[in-house]
């Protein structure tokens, strides 16, 4: 090693970092890319904002509910998690490190002036639609790809043009929705939470909170007493939702937190494919984002759920950076329903997410496939959870991590199968690589089992291929180790490639990611 | 008993409260009061514990009642090796000792590593004394079988032994250790450092009933160039847990840590090992093998933390494989790596399931009946994690298959 005068030990100043042989040269200088010095993402939009006061407290959970003219049952709700959230403690189980969080530091609601809700697209300020022009996220319907013109006519014809419909959130509030009256068509139900409340009540109060409880973990408590706004989706029986949905999320404000909550409910025999994605400014500060996401499928019902987390992930030296500590989960409540979550997370200092799956109906699916990297001091502990309750539930998890600089990165998955869950399966696959040495990979598994006719596969290792596919690369000429590198990128590119890539331009980044040199 | 006495454990429950008292009847000494303080930062430990979460000796233990059980048989008692007997009339050993091995039973307590880590065997340390040693230390300089009988059938509720073996550059021990139980608790703590060079091949045999909790942990520290081979056959008890924390200190140094588990109704076993790769170039391998009936309940907890810089050239690998052969079995599993080094291998697999139909299916064509091929087909797939016993072998698979073939 030459760094550090020749010896063996880097010490802690140290900045150059050796990458060890046998690591692919493409998958270096595609998380290179994505180190913080490189985020195009983190310019400030100067625009005029109104605040909650400063600090939380009953009467911040008022502000907010009265800002959005919320109900009774709704303010109650609030409050008795806000109440509740006294009593809980921080939870410190994950593999992640941060200073104690001030929670009397942020400002809970943020909101550019005059904005409740825009009526028209025409009204959205122009700092706020360049501000998503530039994040490549275009707000006029006539811009949302180019070559497609204006809204379609029926939802058939947007069958055959797949857009995307864009919900803006701006801080803590929803700033536009696109496409809703081409969706309205086809029965969709595509609106800001906080709209929804009011337009669709006895709906949103059917299910709200039912998949993620007020009492569920810390972080989702304290969403439920602060949540400011989110998107909420419903797909009525039977219908294909015509086009992909999708929620941008921007942290703009200083010293602001995002809390939004996202419902999303797929009647019988639906279909809806919604994304996600997030982005914030530079700032020396570490500012909080704390969303609760819940999703329920009902029979035959399919939900897809993809995400594009780059939230700033503070610079080099791990200054700033966004907290995301994120409550996510799917309640396959109908049989034979499917949710399949796909991540891709390369921001944030500190991530604590774990997307998971209650496989309740007999006969329901359940999928996680995730890469995750991380560069400079970023700090992810991220996986998933599987309950299989029903009978012939089925659960697939592929999880890649990526660590570089002097970052962590850990998957902390549960695959538990419960007593009556007959015949269940699952099949976990996690794979980590470490880019130079100085970063840190870890896997922590759990896996319960309580019954006999399971079927409960985990492996850690990229060895495991299939032996065929192995075979058949292999007598073409081509070496193992090559091989095994053709096949595993052969996958990560299966999951990127059900991402939209108009959307997910962090992702196709990532598509020259090798696992060449993983080591477990 | 004073009330500081009363306030080391939080919200005490009786037998919790029963151990205090019982540390407060030995000798007063400044390391047993480490070693109990250690312990009762977590009094008995319990699900609400991450590394104790499916194995819940506080709920477990409601009071130290000693239970009734028929005295066990020491399967791995053998003619002509020096065996040392924990048993409820104290410590015994033989007068005459082979070349190569020394024993000093001392009085005081020996500090322990990594207390806080271990509670139970920070427990174990805590309470060792009275009628055995505070702490057998055991010397081994030349190649020599040692056996550890340990059963605590009997009045005293609680027991607790401790037992220190030093293994000389280039000295060889092949111990064997019967774990017999009998008491509501007996917690044992076994301690290894091998020198250069040194080998140790370590067989552990444990049993235990329904109405007991059995905690056996082993400190093992390992030099450069040596190598140890540990082979576990546990069938479990209301709870129990037989631990290993190894450290590789010096590079070159190699470790096998194998175990099979099986447990019957009402029973439980816990098959934990945490491994540190301090020293670059060394080896662990890993397999662990269980199968579980209806009522029982099979844990496997690894991990393998390989640090930053000293782990480099880690190659490591983690085997668990279990069979749940009736409904209502039970197996968690939680294979866990911990690496910051860039240049290591490590792997890790989990399996659980029924055996294969179509294997039984075979075996029952030819006329062999379902329990016996059940019996059959699950000694074979235990089997590969008993092969490191050595000449112990045969009788770890005698016991295996005892049980299969009636219990199963």
């Amino acid at each position: 090693m030459d760094c550090c005068g020749g010896v063996d030990e880097h010490d802690e100043t140290c900045t150059e970092v050796k990458v060890k042989d046998g690591i692919d040269a493409g998958t270096v200088a595609a998380a290179k890319r994505l180190e913080s010095e490189n985020y195009s993402a983190g310019f400030v939009t100067d625009i005029e904002m109104e605040f909650a006061p400063k600090g939380l407290s009953e009467s911040t959970v008022r502000f907010i509910s009265a800002k959005k003219g919320e109900p009774d049952w709704l303010l109650e709700w609030r409050l008795d998690a806000y109440r509740r959230w006294l009593t809980m403690v921080e939870p410190d189980w994950a593999r992640v490190n941060y200073p104690k969080i001030d929670y009397q530091a942020f400002y809970y609601y943020a909101a550019p002036k005059n904005a409740a809700k825009y009526k028209s697209i025409d009204e959205v300020p122009k700092e706020i639609l360049d501000t998503y022009a530039k994040l490549g996220i275009p707000l006029r319907e006539a811009e949302v790809l180019l070559g497609v013109e204006g809204a379609a006519e029926t939802a058939a014809t947007a069958r055959e043009k797949p857009r995307i419909a864009v919900d803006a959130v701006f801080d803590s509030v929803s700033v536009a929705t696109t496409f809703r009256e081409e969706l309205k068509k086809a029965g969709v139900i595509f609106m800001s939470i906080s709209e929804a409340v009011h337009e669709y009540p006895e709906l949103v109060r059917k299910y709200l909170g039912t998949v993620v409880p007020a009492t569920d973990n810390y972080f989702a408590t304290l969403n439920t007493a602060v949540f400011s706004d989110g998107t909420f989706v419903y797909v009525p029986k039977g219908v294909r939702c015509p086009m992909e949905l999708s929620t941008y999320f921007r942290m703009n404000a200083e010293s602001t937190g995002q809390f939004e909550r996202t419902l999303i409910i797929a009647d019988e025999g639906a279909y809806v494919s919604y994304l996600e994605g997030c982005t914030a400014p530079m700032r020396d500060e570490n500012q909080l984002h704390a969303a609760v996401v819940e999703l329920v499928a009902l029979d035959d019902a399919e939900i897809k759920y993809s995400t594009v987390q780059n939230w700033w992930p503070g610079d080099e030296d791990g200054k700033g950076g966004i907290y995301n500590f994120v409550t996510k989960r799917g309640d396959c409540r109908g049989a034979r329903s499917k949710i399949s979550w796909t991540q891709v997370e390369t921001g944030s200092a500190i991530t604590w997410k774990y997307p998971s799956c209650v496989l309740r109906g007999d006969d329901s699916v359940g999928e996680f496939y995730s890469i995750a990297v991380t560069n400079g001091r970023q700090q992810a502990d991220t996986g998933t959870k599987m309950i299989h309750l029903g009978k012939r539930t089925r659960s697939r998890i592929i999880s890649k991590g990526i660590s570089a600089g002097k970052s962590d990165n850990t998957y902390r998955g549960l695959v538990s199968i419960h007593k009556k869950a007959e015949g269940a399966r699952n099949f976990t696959q996690c794979d980590s690589l470490l880019i130079g040495d100085k970063c840190g990979a870890h896997t922590v598994p759990y896996i319960e089992n309580r019954r006999a006719d399971a079927q409960l596969e985990h492996e850690a290792t990229t060895t495991k291929l299939s032996e065929d596919q192995l075979f058949y690369v292999r007598q073409r000429g081509i070496g193992e180790e090559q091989a095994v590198a053709l096949l595993v990128n052969g996958f990560v590119r299966d999951v990127l490639q059900e991402l939209p890539m108009e959307f997910a331009v962090e992702a196709q980044k990532l598509l020259e990611v090798s696992l060449e040199g993983s080591v477990g | 008993m004073s009330t500081a006495l009363k306030d080391m454990i939080r919200n005490p429950t009786v037998a919790e409260l029963e151990l205090v008292a019982r540390y407060a009847a030995l000798k007063a000494d400044a390391r047993r009061e480490r070693l109990f303080e250690a312990f009762a930062q977590t009094g008995l430990p319990g699900r609400r514990i991450e590394g104790w979460r499916w194995t819940d000796f506080k709920a477990a233990l409601t009071s130290l009642d000693a239970p009734k059980v028929a005295t066990a048989r020491d399967p791995l008692a053998r003619d002509g090796v020096a065996t040392l007997r924990f048993t409820p009339s104290g410590y015994a050993a033989p007068k005459a000792l082979p070349a190569g091995l020394k024993l000093l039973a001392k009085d005081d307590v020996q500090a322990m590593g990594g207390a806080e880590d271990a509670p139970l065997g920070a427990l174990a340390a805590a309470l060792s004394g009275g009628r055995t040693p505070a702490t057998l230390l055991v010397d081994v300089s030349a190649g020599v079988p040692v056996h550890l009988h340990m059963v605590f059938e009997g009045p005293g509720a609680i027991n607790a032994a401790r037992v220190v073996f030093l293994l000389r550059p280039g000295a060889e021990l092949h111990l064997s250790e019967s774990h017999l139980g009998g008491a509501a608790l007996s917690a044992s703590l076994i301690e290894f450092t091998l020198n250069k060079d040194a080998r140790l091949n370590r067989t552990v045999y444990q049993i235990g009933g329904a109405g007991e909790a059995q905690a056996i942990t082993a400190l093992i520290e390992q030099d450069a160039g040596a190598e140890s081979v540990q082979t576990v056959l546990a069938f479990g008890a209301k709870v129990a847990r037989i631990e290993t924390r190894l450290v590789h200190r010096e590079s070159g140094s190699k470790a096998t840590l194998n175990a099979a588990y099986l447990a019957g109704a009402g029973l439980q076993a816990d098959i934990t090992t945490h491994v540190r790769h301090g020293a670059p170039s060394c080896i662990t391998g890993q397999v662990t093998k269980g199968a579980v009936l209806d009522g029982g309940r099979g844990v496997f907890q690894g991990k393998f933390h390989v640090p930053r810089t000293a782990g480099q050239q880690t190659d490591a690998s983690m085997q668990h494989k279990a069979l749940l052969l009736e409904e209502g079995a039970e197996v968690f599993a939680k294979p866990e790596l911990e690496i910051l080094a860039d240049d290591v291998q490590c792997a890790h697999g989990n399996t659980s399931g029924a055996l294969d139909a179509a294997q039984l299916f075979y075996l029952r064509q030819r006329g062999i009946p379902l329990v016996q091929a059940r019996a059959l087909l699950t000694e074979a797939f235990i089997a590969e994690a008993l092969e490191g016993a050595g000449a112990l072998e045969e009788a770890l698979r005698a016991e295996a298959s005892a049980w299969l073939n009636h219990a199963a």
